[in-house]
């Protein structure tokens, strides 16, 4: 589903990434881990080009996202992203948050957005919210609601940028949970994190990666139980 | 959002409306009279030659030189249209055709001689030293001058024989109301001032003295731009007439009766009810150029703005330089070049109110352009992130997302600048635009009454500016409701 070639991103002298191959299957649930500054974050945001590679290829669905002619939106109403900060937008309540999009970029009739918004809210058991506006929740309910808006675009993948980073620990299992029913249900997903468990009760493949480059990868089972490379043991060594 | 784009629709209605009407007043003139009209420049301060009056509940220009560009205009068979403005825009209003001649009290000295050309003199008046009752006899010969302080209209007459007084301070002012205000207060201690003006001006506080100031009198003449000899010439002929008949004489002697009577001291209130139809003239154009001030700088500040973030050097260059040069001026500079600098360079004749519109609009403009920026730069990075990642166009996220969140936060600001203009706008009196200013400087010459003229427009201004801030209030409480946790 997205292919990645010898992905390069330089900020000026500063390499982050050095060649990065990969490929995403539908239906996966791949989850990147490693140190921070390891790229993980640059990785998964050159995916929806909200980073520009410096060189390489990115195919999504057979199409060269990487080609200065594409239209990177229409990848992007397919590419779903959550972010560590949640970044809801603040003047609009939930509802309108959810719906804004599929309004403006699909043109759906307000009656059609709102109803797939107030589904999606049920299934993020925030139903009850909808008329509230982001500073009036939590922290663990915002980004039940960013994954709600990113939902309501109907993608075909999801790219988590370390969800629960921000959130306190008693917040971080309902946002989980969430993205559970939602690998449950077959939805092809990116996930850059530090919830180790989480990586080795959802995730179908893990990378591993440090210094720009992908260091190791596998099944939980193999990357976590039972890695290779001295640097995944020295990382994993020190957060498990 | 709906209810400010309704408000946007109504206010453009009500622009419309009023830019309709004029067109239709003008349309009006043209149909009624085939004949062509010749247009007056005069700065209607100066009782008895030009002053404002209420005539059967109008406010009227009336005074021996009106009556006197009234035969000028039947001599030629055209309608006459006057046109009131500050005496030192006369000439600048003349040479850049915006006026046909000028009757403004002038004296054809050499200087003005050099830009522009005089008829032959119709009237000579004979000079006056004014001071304070109590003075009267402290300064009745020109010797006891010396050394005094003295208090002269500017770029007149007076200020030459001022000039050649031994070791005597001038203070040289636009208006005589403002004159006799410092002689009230002791700031001078004479006035010179031209016999008919000093009798019209004449009060309990006031007295002439026996000094009479010897000059070498230039008269008045009538102003007309170089090179025009048929208008001069048909003017010289109804001036020629005007004289043999004694026709000028009687003029002044109707001028001046007209002027007597009009001064009475009051309070500030009663003051007003009694100048209200001026005072209400004015608050119109004080609205409708804040209000299109606003809108149209708000509109060019946006996108002034835009080009000063821009990604392309040159369109940032761009932004950056009109900012800084329409900061960096000032405003009274900018009026001048668009309304008389345009018309002379150019040929682009703005009307005063467009001068005014277009001088407030993009004076604003670079101020809120400041303020836009700051406010989107506030945004958080994030936002912008967060809406293209859901497909949306940058225009689409920049609309939706990030300029909402901007404006919010820098409310408070663009409700300073909003009554920044309020305030600002006072400064198109100086070209002639009829606004709150001008009209209490019009009332100052019609009453004789230096300060309740001003008193009344700053309290009119202080309620346009605190209703403002006050809406601008509950706005911004209302958009604060996503805030509340």
């Amino acid at each position: 589903m997205i292919s990645i070639k010898n992905l390069h991103k330089s900020y000026g002298k500063l390499e982050i990434l050095k060649g990065i191959d990969a490929e995403i299957e539908k239906g996966e649930v791949v989850v990147v881990i490693g140190p921070s500054g390891s790229g993980k974050s640059t990785f998964l945001r050159c995916l929806n080009l909200l980073e520009q590679p410096t060189s390489g290829e990115i195919r999504f669905e057979g199409e060269l996202v990487t080609d200065k002619k594409h239209n990177i939106n229409l990848t992007r109403e397919k590419m779903g992203m959550v972010f560590q900060q949640f970044n809801l937008f603040p003047h609009k309540t939930v509802l309108q948050n959810i719906t804004l999009a599929p309004i403006q970029v699909k043109k759906l009739d307000r009656a059609k957005a709102d109803e797939i918004a107030l589904d999606l809210l049920r299934t993020v058991g925030l139903e009850d919210k909808k008329n509230a506006y982001p500073a009036q929740l939590s922290g663990g309910q915002k980004q039940r609601i960013a994954i709600a808006r990113a939902l309501a675009m109907q993608p075909h993948v999801m790219l988590f940028d370390e969800p629960t980073s921000a959130l306190d620990p008693e917040m971080v299992g309902e946002v989980l949970d969430v993205m559970k029913k939602l690998a449950e249900k077959g939805m092809t997903m990116v996930i850059v994190t530090h919830e180790m468990g989480f990586a080795r009760e959802v995730g179908d493949r893990i990378l591993f990666m440090d210094q720009g480059t992908i260091i190791e990868q596998g099944t939980p089972e193999v990357v976590l139980g039972n890695p290779t490379h001295p640097r995944t043991q020295d990382f994993l060594s020190k957060v498990l | 959002m709906r209810k400010l784009q309704m408000l946007i629709i109504v206010l453009l209605c009500f622009v419309m409306t009023y830019s309709g009407l004029n067109r239709l007043a003008y349309a009006e003139d043209s149909t009624n009279s085939a004949k062509k009209t010749i247009v007056l420049g005069t700065s209607a301060d100066f009782p008895p030659y030009e002053f404002h009056k209420v005539i059967d509940g109008k406010d009227q220009i009336v005074g021996f030189d009106i009556q006197i560009a009234k035969q000028i205009a039947a001599d030629m068979g055209a309608e006459l249209k006057i046109e009131d403005m500050s005496f030192d825009s006369l000439l600048p209003a003349l040479t850049s055709g915006r006026v046909d001649f000028l009757i403004s009290g002038m004296n054809p000295t050499p200087e003005r001689k050099k830009s522009i050309d005089f008829s032959d003199v119709y009237y000579r008046a004979n000079q006056a030293i004014m001071v304070r009752k109590a003075d009267k006899d402290k300064y009745n010969t020109m010797d006891t001058l010396k050394g005094a302080k003295i208090g002269v209209q500017k770029s007149s007459l007076q200020e030459e024989i001022g000039q050649k007084i031994e070791g005597a301070q001038l203070t040289s002012l636009d208006k005589i109301s403002d004159i006799l205000m410092q002689l009230q207060t002791n700031r001078v201690d004479a006035a010179i001032i031209e016999g008919p003006v000093a009798q019209a001006n004449l009060t309990d506080d006031f007295a002439i003295t026996s000094a009479v100031p010897q000059v070498e009198d230039y008269g008045y003449a009538i102003g007309v731009k170089k090179n025009n000899p048929e208008l001069l010439n048909s003017i010289n002929a109804t001036l020629a007439h005007l004289i043999k008949d004694g026709k000028v004489q009687e003029f002044v002697d109707e001028a001046s009766s007209m002027v007597n009577g009009q001064q009475k001291t009051q309070d500030t209130f009663s003051f007003f009810l009694k100048y209200k139809d001026y005072y209400i003239a004015g608050i119109k154009y004080t609205l409708l150029l804040s209000i299109l001030g606003v809108i149209f700088g708000f509109i060019i500040g946006l996108f002034i703005s835009l080009l000063r973030m821009n990604r392309i050097a040159i369109l940032r260059w761009i932004g950056v330089a009109y900012i800084e040069v329409l900061r960096g001026t000032p405003m009274l500079v900018q009026l001048l070049i668009i309304h008389y600098g345009l018309a002379l360079t150019f040929h682009i004749n703005f009307t005063a109110l467009e001068s005014g519109i277009i001088t407030l609009s993009i004076n604003s403009s670079a101020y809120l352009a400041e303020i836009f920026r700051a406010g989107i730069q506030g945004v958080d990075k994030g936002q912008m992130e967060a809406a293209r990642s859901l497909g949306m166009s940058s225009s689409q996220a920049f609309r939706h997302i990030i300029l909402p969140q901007a404006i919010k936060n820098v409310l408070p600001a663009i409700g300073n600048e909003f009554i920044t203009i309020i305030k600002e706008s006072s400064i198109v009196s100086f070209i002639g635009v009829a606004d709150l200013m001008f009209q209490a400087q019009v009332v100052r010459g019609i009453s004789f009454a230096g300060l309740n003229p001003l008193l009344v427009a700053a309290v009119i201004y202080f309620i346009m500016t605190f209703v403002l801030s006050k809406l601008l209030g509950v706005l911004e409480r209302k958009l604060r409701t996503s805030d509340i946790h």
